[in-house]
């Protein structure tokens, strides 16, 4: 019996030994490359053109790097791996992080700020999309690399528009109301608009409105403590809009996020509110049945100046406290964003290309000839200030979570906005306060 | 001799007893103690607040709605899954042609990953382009809207874990004597009476084994709800699991997170003892009989 249960020990000592030289002795092989680990978060087409970037990156470099790409599932679900590594031992080097983890990110002391690579490798910030950079920049720094950038624009049927005998694309909800009747009458749509309920949206109806989110520079100069929404009236002008188009029975509750470019798709509704991102898709799917046209996203209100601040993610480099890993990393970033790789980002994906010059490539001029819808959105960006960047919360996620909660509940239920524009702020000021309580 | 085959006893206990420990009581232990803090966005326990998570818990409006949303959830569930298993089982309870054909059809559910059923029934149930509206002629919004929401994906659910209680009901059904069926025949009784006074009684223990085990696994779906409505339209879909999941993964309460564990690993708890206590008080006469 001893000797059975001994030679079961030492048979399982001689696997687990086994195991771990294994997983150790091809990285003591080849010591001269420098390996760096990109996580991003980016399934489908988008994934492919990633891996497609990332193939010629290792097959063209001479600094002998190599990148491996590992996807991660969603933003969330990246972040959320994050968590468990820490400073000096993370998981990655490189880390595609959304928009609304801008905060977090700089928050929590892992990063190297992209400034400070950008300062000692004497890259040229002018190249990169003034618009763009200035969303990710933070008391004059730029913290992390703007990679896939999208703004919300206005999706339209032209044939139902034309057949409703309608010239121009609506610049404000009061103008899809009022060309609503000869929509569905005269043009045969099911219903005018399907608006998805996205916490996205609002955040751009306030910046529309050119107003804040937050206090303290929206967030912008210091940690946000509050929401001013509720205070300077651009939230209640958001529900009141929305409230009315859906009582009217123009814009019924479809779901949330991109649930609404199934109706547009479909050909059901004349109008759809979706990102640059999803024009490829949109194109795609309806495979010429009818002619698509974009235009600016509509205001909330009959003033219609405001710009648009930009969504999408970016890309952060962590730190290794690695000098030889930090060196490829810029190198890979480099390659990322120059003008060849961002045009063929663009032509692939929809998202914008993040430097100027990258207007200048072939592959970029060929994709605007054929699909023209796109330059609106270039269009609109250049049209919004740097003074629109849209704001920074920690908390984020979960104040989106809300404001899409409660404009569900509000036309659902039928609840009063100023009611529900309380119960938003209540509930968000609450975890902002609770989160910078616990995080100094 | 005999010492060492005590002792060594513990060591066959000791693989299992690792695993138990690392997987379940030590994460266990952890929650219980996250349950007592208030949280960084880390995951790290910052503030001691004692009960006052509790407290805050279980005064909330959001929380009070999912144990509602999940009490009517899990009914429904429970109830329509049963009776499908059932139903089904009792259809495949004798030999036919083609009975291969339908018990696998009728298992089926069970091997279907909860994820990508709901990423089909998005489809079947999209109000615009979906077959569901198609083949009914309706036009309901099943997913957004909160009355339907909870029932989508209640019978989504319910289908879902159909096929393991079809598979319990079909190995229940071979347990029962043939002969039983045989001699109520001979005494002129009809199929409804052989149901009611051979087939479900003798099914009892399993009935029960089953009822226990899907109680559990319906408050503990949430690829289904993650998929198909993330908690919504406002808060008619957000069970507790999900609710909890929410709140350690995205809004970084793992304390608040750890909280509602705790409550729901109660519930179900009481819900299994009474279940247990009432089985036995069942029995005992029997028993006593004999």
């Amino acid at each position: 019996m001893k000797n059975k249960f001994l030679s079961l020990l030492s048979a399982v000592l001689v696997i687990v030994l086994g195991l771990t030289l294994c997983s150790v002795a091809p990285v003591a092989a080849e010591e001269a490359k420098t390996e760096i680990v990109f996580w991003h978060s980016m399934g489908g087409v988008n994934g492919e053109a990633i891996d497609a970037l990332v193939k010629k990156y290792n097959e063209e470099n001479d600094k002998n790097i190599h990148v491996t790409t590992e996807f991660q599932g969603s933003y969330d679900d990246a972040i959320n791996k994050l968590k468990s590594a820490s400073i000096g031992n993370m998981a990655a080097d490189l880390v595609q992080v959304y928009d609304i983890g801008t905060r977090f990110m700089i928050d929590s002391g892992w990063v190297i700020p992209m400034q400070d690579l950008i300062d000692r490798y004497e890259y040229d910030v002018s190249q990169i999309e003034p618009n763009i950079a200035a969303y990710y920049t933070v008391d004059k720094k730029l913290y992390s690399m703007p990679f896939n950038s999208s703004t919300p624009i206005l999706y339209y049927n032209k044939d139902i528009l034309d057949k409703a005998g309608i010239k121009e694309a609506p610049k404000s909800f009061a103008e899809i109301a009022s060309t609503a009747k000869d929509l569905c009458e005269k043009g045969g749509a099911g219903e005018p608009i399907s608006l998805s309920i996205y916490g996205w949206f609002f955040e751009q109806f306030l910046c529309k409105q050119g107003l804040d989110y937050v206090d303290n520079g929206n967030g912008r100069e210091g940690k946000a403590s509050k929401v001013v929404f509720d205070e300077n009236g651009g939230a209640l002008n958001i529900l009141k809009a929305w409230k009315d188009l859906h009582d009217q029975g123009y814009a019924p509750v479809v779901g949330r996020v991109d649930a609404g470019i199934a109706d547009f798709v479909a050909g059901k509704s004349a109008f759809t509110i979706a990102s640059t991102a999803s024009l490829k898709e949109i194109l795609e799917n309806v495979d010429k049945r009818f002619e698509v046209g974009t235009a600016y996203l509509p205001s909330v209100t009959d003033k219609t100046d405001g710009g648009v601040s930009i969504g999408g993610a970016s890309l952060w480099a962590l730190n290794n406290e690695d000098e030889a890993k930090e060196k490829a990393v810029w190198d890979f970033i480099s390659f990322l964003i120059s003008p060849a790789s961002q045009a063929y980002w663009n032509a692939q994906t929809g998202y914008f290309p993040i430097t100027v010059k990258a207007h200048e490539e072939d592959v970029f001029k060929e994709n605007i000839k054929e699909f023209p819808q796109f330059m609106t959105a270039i269009d609109q960006l250049h049209d919004s200030s740097p003074e629109s960047q849209g704001a920074l919360i920690s908390v984020f996620p979960e104040a989106r979570q809300i404001i899409e909660g409660e404009i569900e509940n509000m036309l659902n239920n039928n609840i009063d906005p100023e009611k529900v524009l309380n119960t938003m702020a209540e509930k968000i000021n609450k975890a902002i306060e609770e989160y910078n309580l616990l995080n100094k | 001799m005999r010492t060492w085959k005590r002792v060594s006893a513990y060591f066959f206990v000791l693989p299992c007893l690792a695993l138990f420990g690392v997987f379940l009581f030590y994460p266990f232990a952890k929650t219980i103690y996250l349950s007592l803090y208030k949280t960084n966005n880390l995951g790290q326990a910052q503030i001691y607040v004692g009960l006052d998570n509790y407290r805050e818990v279980l005064q909330s409006a959001s929380f009070h709605n999912s144990l509602k949303v999940t009490l009517i959830f899990v009914f429904i569930v429970v109830l329509v899954s049963m009776l499908m298993g059932l139903f089904n089982a009792l259809l495949c309870q004798k030999s036919f042609p083609g009975i291969r054909f339908f018990s696998t059809a009728y298992a089926l559910p069970m091997s279907i990953a909860s994820a990508s059923a709901a990423m089909i029934f998005r489809l079947m149930l999209d109000p615009t382009i979906g077959i569901v509206n198609k083949l009914l002629g309706l036009n309901i919004s099943w997913i957004q809207n909160p009355h339907y929401a909870l029932l989508s994906v209640a019978l989504l659910t319910a289908w879902l874990n159909s096929g393991i209680n079809f598979l319990y009901f079909s190995a229940g059904l071979t347990t029962i004597d043939e002969t039983l069926y045989e001699r109520a025949s001979v005494d002129g009784a009809n199929e409804w009476q052989k149901l009611f006074r051979i087939t479900l009684p003798s099914l009892r223990p399993i009935l029960f084994y089953t009822l226990v085990v899907n109680i559990i696994l319906a408050f503990q779906s949430f690829g289904q709800v993650k998929i198909l409505t993330s908690g919504g339209p406002g808060e008619s879909t957000n069970l507790i699991v999900f609710s909890i999941y929410r709140n350690a993964f995205f809004n970084f309460r793992f304390g608040t997170a750890a909280t509602e564990s705790v409550i729901l690993f109660f519930i179900i708890f009481i819900l299994t003892l009474l279940m247990f206590r009432s089985e036995n008080k069942n029995n005992s006469p029997k028993k006593e009989s004999k």
